[in-house]
């Protein structure tokens, strides 16, 4: 066994050749794993800053115009309010104002429809409730097709899974990346759910 | 107490048969027949004994007093409760587990807990102390099946309809363990959707594998959330997005097993309180930065999240599983009870991210385990509509079972129990509750810390931050005012209470802060003091009441400096351990963040030295600004240095103790080693003035603090208090060859305040002022308005201590069926899956087993190495040679010049060259983890800057809130680390 050893040391190994194969082979082989990886690396930045704005994203949003009187008895509203809630038909009540069936009680003297109380022109408000009821209004459809028209890759996945127009208004008015600098502030901390195009205005610090 | 049973004690050790004599005979002239001896049965019974256990069924007081005449009998008492209970977990575990063995029979009052936890416990999940001595190979690590996830399969409950949200590190598309992966999306900027790392397989896996390492609900629904990316970086930006697709897809339970300490990142705290109050259970790992207290993660530290903590299998609670109070409510407010509940979080098996399984621990590990268990309970309830984030917590908290021996702030309420949760949500009213249930300053050790701190009339009041949780709204408000309700027979108008609370329960949960204290009545009054405490929630459309029960029992301001002064001169002693402040080591160890895109600095060093300084001033003490590290020896205990200032000044009279270190100020800033010998580190002085009191320095705190701490020095701090308490120096101090003479700071400058630091920022103490910072008017003492008591004439319950109950629940009615009665502790194993059960080696939090797959390409450029210098030897060597003559002669010298041990000159040269590189890292950082020791030094100085009271800064400061500030070197890519990834080395990693 010794014998074979040493007799494959002298007669193999030591050959230049065969050391300068096997370091051949050996480097090849780290320097392919190592470039595919960052080939991948450096594909996967590409991807994500080169977008193709050519292809319209198919919404399916479906806006019922004109059609303000309840499809059922039943209401979808915005649930997580802490003192208000919105329904889908954009009234904006007291928690207290919910009737059973998830609608306003629009004969409560608190409730209002479409109110854009404490929103800004450019389309933020304060409370979330008043920025759905505020999108809700009809005429701000035209506003949110173009804003869909050219919505952000990010948000692709969000609006995409969207139906409606009380869906859109729900999902638009939350706080999103948008609303925030240097990743833990809000841009505004009075105003920061916006149904418009635009970010909220960067709060003056 | 037993009655009827007596232990006769004896003056000396007699025989069985004497004994026996001794007792008729007594009992004889009291005219006692019906009595017996109850016999002993142990190997020591056939010795001679110096007392006897007898029973006397009548029941007459007079013969006791006979028995006590007899010459022989010392003394006889009565049997006490203790034995009994043992007898009882004898019998218990003899009887058929039936469907009644998870509802509590047995009542049990406060003095009777050490029995009650034994046998509440004691039937099938053997937990406490001793549990520890089981056979490791016999425990199953299979997680779902040793929570008894079975019974609930066999019931038919697989997780159905249940839609699951993992936010994790994504999943491979055809991972053969999944069957239901309704969609995977991807929030982050790496174009994939496959998991590279391996977290988020896992954790998926846990929650819903089909085979081999099984999750706990195959049949959920699952929703892939990948938010995390391969290097595992996250930013709060990408959190809010997939927030809010998850609440557009009506998630029901959503998983987080990451967490950091950045609590102050409002959007992100916002969005999960959005979350909850729409409808999904968050479940959140409470974090990897154990054993140290206070280290709780955000978001698990919301008080609508369920935080879950890690414990291994033997019912320990895990060492890398962090522990309360909360700190989210500081400054102003005072810390909850968190985790919520703890779980299995070690060394538990999960899916590998190509299939097959792995075993992993930290705290995501126990995350997934109560996000699975929930799942699979939704799915279990019929009325769907009563299940949201808080009667999900309720039934959680009111199941779980305490493990004995570890406090609140470690288990919560305990340790999920699947089977009683699912009974208790399956009979579930709508009702609110509260978090801790009960309040038992007394009871230790589950009420520590607040079982150890004293109650009396002129104290500070203890606080408790109780939780509400409110299961039958979204929204809430507490009606009236919550009433303190004193028990008159149990002394309850002796304490005083105060309440301040949210005044909106939202989302599904708000707080109720209970100060107690002493009424000037019971100043000189000792004992147990009992009341309850009466809270009325309201949420919109129903009204419900709930009731709990409550028992008892920087910087300086110049006043402070003032009053500690004139008490250090009236008797008071004063041990302080400092730390390190320099400048411009401080300079040094700045960084830029690149997620805030910021430049971090710290405020303070270790210590506050200058703060210190002016304080000791008037005793002639000061520390240094140097900066020393070494190990060294002190009466005969190892010591570490680990980053300490020196002692500059000290009284000409005080002991003084040197020692030989490396100033470690010289190694950061220039790299260079210079040892300096005679530093001072500790003095002693005692003040002469009549009276006065003592005064300790130490220039090191680091061996007082868990998570830094190499060697501990408690020793020291006894030694220490045995000088302040009573003037005794230990003579291995006193006598030590390390004493001094005590510097006189001559020649020493003191450290200065950094110019232009902004520790106002953050101190309570200072605020910002033209010409410099300057400290603050005093604040008032705070104000509590105690609640006007209403006073009971009723006796109070017996049993105080109730394992969580929640209202109108009959746990009987929900009826298991009685799949095994004997459960065996070795499960036979399932198909495909490998016999070899995992090394416990991954017990270190959030160790990845290696995938040998990785290494190869590591060994082949090794090898490529090892080839590469072989040729660079040789062509060395044929230049160093001028002329070969014959190409055969080459061959033996080669063989010569390998082989030999002694080495041509030629080799020698370059060889040594590299070994001068090599030498002084090998000998400078044994322990540090990178590879330049001075990087690895700037890491540990930072993360001991940030500790404690050092704080960070950023000079553009629009961070600018106090604990995002203190925390800064874990800014966003880390502070939302993976838990299971790795853990508290993240938190020191630099940003």
């Amino acid at each position: 066994m010794v014998n074979l050893a040493a007799m494959v040391w002298r007669r193999l190994l030591r050959k230049r050749w065969v050391l300068a194969l096997v370091f051949g082979l050996s480097l090849v082989y780290f320097l392919t794993s190592t470039f595919k990886q960052e080939e991948r690396a450096v594909r996967d930045r590409n991807l994500l800053q080169v977008q193709d704005h050519d292809q319209p994203i198919p919404w399916k949003v479906q806006f019922n115009l004109g059609n303000s009187s309840r499809p059922s008895n039943q209401c979808r509203n915005s649930i997580q309010g802490k003192h208000l809630i919105t329904d889908e038909l954009g009234y904006v009540c007291e928690r207290r104002d919910l009737l059973v069936n998830g609608c306003c009680n629009v004969n409560a003297p608190g409730t209002k429809q479409h109110c854009c109380d404490g929103c800004l022109p450019n389309g933020c408000c304060s409370a979330y409730e008043y920025c759905v009821s505020c999108c809700l209004q009809p005429s701000k459809q035209l506003l949110l097709e173009r804003f869909l028209n050219r919505a952000a890759v990010a948000f692709q996945n969000l609006f995409m899974a969207v139906e409606d127009h009380f869906e859109l208004c729900l999902a638009k008015c939350r706080t999103s990346s948008q609303s925030v600098q240097h990743e833990n502030t809000y841009r505004d901390p009075i105003a920061k759910y916006c149904y418009g195009e635009s970010p909220p205005e960067l709060f003056p610090a | 107490l037993l009655i009827s049973e007596y232990i006769v004690a004896f003056n000396g050790y007699f025989t069985a048969k004497a004994r026996n004599s001794f007792i008729s005979s007594a009992l004889k002239s009291s005219a006692i027949d019906n009595w017996r001896i109850i016999p002993r049965n142990n190997p020591s019974s056939d010795y001679p004994s110096d007392f006897e256990v007898i029973q006397i069924k009548e029941k007459q007081k007079s013969g006791l007093l006979t028995l006590e005449d007899h010459p022989n009998i010392k003394r006889v008492t009565p049997q006490r409760k203790v034995f009994r209970s043992l007898k009882y977990t004898e019998a218990e575990p003899g009887s058929p587990c039936n469907e009644t063995r998870w509802s509590q029979k047995w009542q049990s009052s406060r003095p009777l807990r050490r029995a009650s936890l034994s046998l509440g416990s004691g039937f099938w999940h053997a937990t406490g102390r001793h549990s520890s001595r089981r056979l490791l190979r016999a425990i199953p690590r299979q997680v779902a099946q040793t929570l008894q996830a079975d019974v609930l399969w066999q019931m038919g409950y697989t997780g159905t309809n249940v839609r699951v949200a993992v936010f994790d590190t994504g999943l491979s598309e055809k991972h053969p363990h999944f069957k239901n992966v309704k969609e995977r999306t991807n929030w982050t900027n790496e174009r994939t959707l496959d998991d590279g790392l391996g977290h988020g397989t896992f954790v998926a896996g846990v929650i819903a594998s089909m085979r081999e390492c099984q999750g706990f609900a195959p049949d959920a629904e699952l929703h892939i959330f990948r938010v995390f990316t391969n290097n595992q970086v996250s930013y709060t930006s990408w959190f809010l997005d997939a927030f809010n697709y998850a609440i557009l897809k009506k998630i029901d339970v959503l998983n987080l097993s990451i967490g950091g300490p950045d609590f102050m990142d409002h959007p992100f705290v916002d969005k999960v309180w959005e979350l909850t109050a729409n409808n999904v259970i968050m479940v959140s790992a409470i974090g990897n930065d154990g054993p140290l207290y206070g280290t709780l993660n955000n978001p698990a530290d919301q008080m609508d999240v369920i935080g879950v903590g890690g414990i291994d299998f033997e019912d320990n609670i895990a060492r890398f599983s962090s522990r309360g109070m909360t700190t989210w409510e500081l400054p102003g407010g005072y810390g909850r009870v968190k985790p919520d509940i703890v779980t299995y979080g070690a060394g538990v098996r999960g899916s590998g991210v190509k299939g097959g399984c792995r075993a992993l621990s930290g705290t995501s590990v126990a995350s997934p385990v109560v996000a699975g268990a929930v799942t699979l309970l939704v799915s279990t309830v019929q009325k769907r509509e009563l299940v949201n984030p808080a009667s999900m917590k309720q039934a959680l908290i009111a199941s779980a079972r305490r493990l004995p021996g570890v406090n609140m702030f470690e288990q919560g309420h305990g340790k999920l129990d699947l089977l009683r949760a699912y009974q208790i949500l399956n009979s579930y009213k709508p009702q609110a509750s509260l978090s801790p249930s009960y309040i038992d300053l007394t009871e230790c050790p589950y009420m520590w810390p607040y079982c150890s701190q004293p109650i009396y009339y002129g104290g500070m009041p203890t606080i408790v931050n109780v939780t509400i949780l409110n299961g039958m709204g979204v929204t809430g408000r507490i009606v009236d005012k919550p009433e303190w309700q004193p028990y008159l027979p149990q002394h309850g108008d002796n304490i005083e209470v105060a309440f301040s609370y949210s005044s909106v329960l939202w989302p599904w949960s708000g707080y109720l802060a209970i100060s107690i204290s002493v009424t000037k009545k019971a100043a000189s009054w000792e004992g147990v003091a009992q009341g309850h405490v009466m809270v009325t929630v309201a949420s919109p459309a129903e009204v419900d009441s709930n009731s709990g029960a409550e028992q008892t029992e920087e910087e300086y301001f110049p006043e402070e400096v003032a009053k500690l002064r004139r008490d250090v001169d009236n008797g008071l002693s004063l041990i302080v351990f400092s730390d390190w402040y320099n400048t411009s080591v401080m300079r040094k160890v700045k960084f830029y963040d690149e997620n805030t895109r910021q430049w971090w600095m710290p405020d303070t060093g270790g210590a506050n030295v200058p703060a210190l300084n002016e304080l000791l001033s008037v005793w002639n003490m000061a520390f240094s600004d140097g900066l020393y590290e070494g190990d060294f020896t002190l009466a005969n205990h190892d010591m570490y240095y680990a980053s300490g200032c020196s002692i500059a000044k000290f009284p000409e009279d005080g002991i003084v103790i040197t020692q030989t270190f490396k100033d470690q100020g010289l190694e950061v800033l220039k790299q260079e080693t210079v040892v300096v010998e005679n530093v001072p580190i500790l003095g002693l002085y005692q003040l002469p003035a009549e009276g006065g009191g003592r005064v300790v320095l130490y220039g090191d705190s680091n061996c007082l603090d868990d998570s830094h701490r190499q060697k501990d020095c408690f020793w020291l701090l006894d030694a220490l208090l045995q000088f302040t308490s009573y003037g005794v120096t230990p003579p291995s101090l006193s006598h030590s060859g390390a004493r001094q003479r005590p510097p006189s700071g001559a020649g020493l400058a003191a450290p200065e305040r950094m110019e232009g630091n902004h520790l106002h920022r953050y101190s309570k103490v200072l605020e910002a002022r033209l010409g410099g910072p300057e400290p603050r008017a005093l604040p008032a003492c705070p104000h509590l308005s105690w609640a006007k008591p209403q006073p009971l004439n009723e006796t109070a319950p017996s049993n105080l201590w109730k394992h969580q109950k929640l209202l109108s629940i009959d746990l009987d009615k929900v009826v298991l069926p009685n799949f095994r009665s004997n459960r065996p502790q070795v499960r036979p194993l399932s198909p495909g899956e490998s016999g070899a059960w995992d090394i416990p080696g991954g017990i270190m939090p959030g160790r990845y087993n290696q995938e040998v797959g990785q290494t190869i390409p590591v060994f082949a450029f090794l090898g490529a190495m090892v080839v590469l210098a072989f040729f660079v030897v040789q062509i060395n060597k044929a230049k160093s040679r001028p002329k070969r003559r014959k190409p055969r002669v080459k061959r033996p010298q080669l063989v010569q010049q390998v082989h030999p041990p002694k080495a041509p000159s030629s080799w020698g040269a370059p060889s040594r060259a590299a070994r001068g590189q090599v030498e002084p890292w090998g000998l400078r950082s044994p322990g540090s983890k990178g590879l330049k020791p001075s990087a690895g030094r700037v890491q540990e100085l930072r993360a001991r800057a940030a500790r404690g009271w050092g704080h960070w800064r950023a000079p553009k400061g629009s961070l600018g809130s106090d604990l995002a500030g203190r925390l800064a070197p874990k800014t966003k890519t880390t502070s939302k680390g993976c838990r299971g990834g790795s853990g508290s080395d993240q938190a020191r990693r630099a940003p």
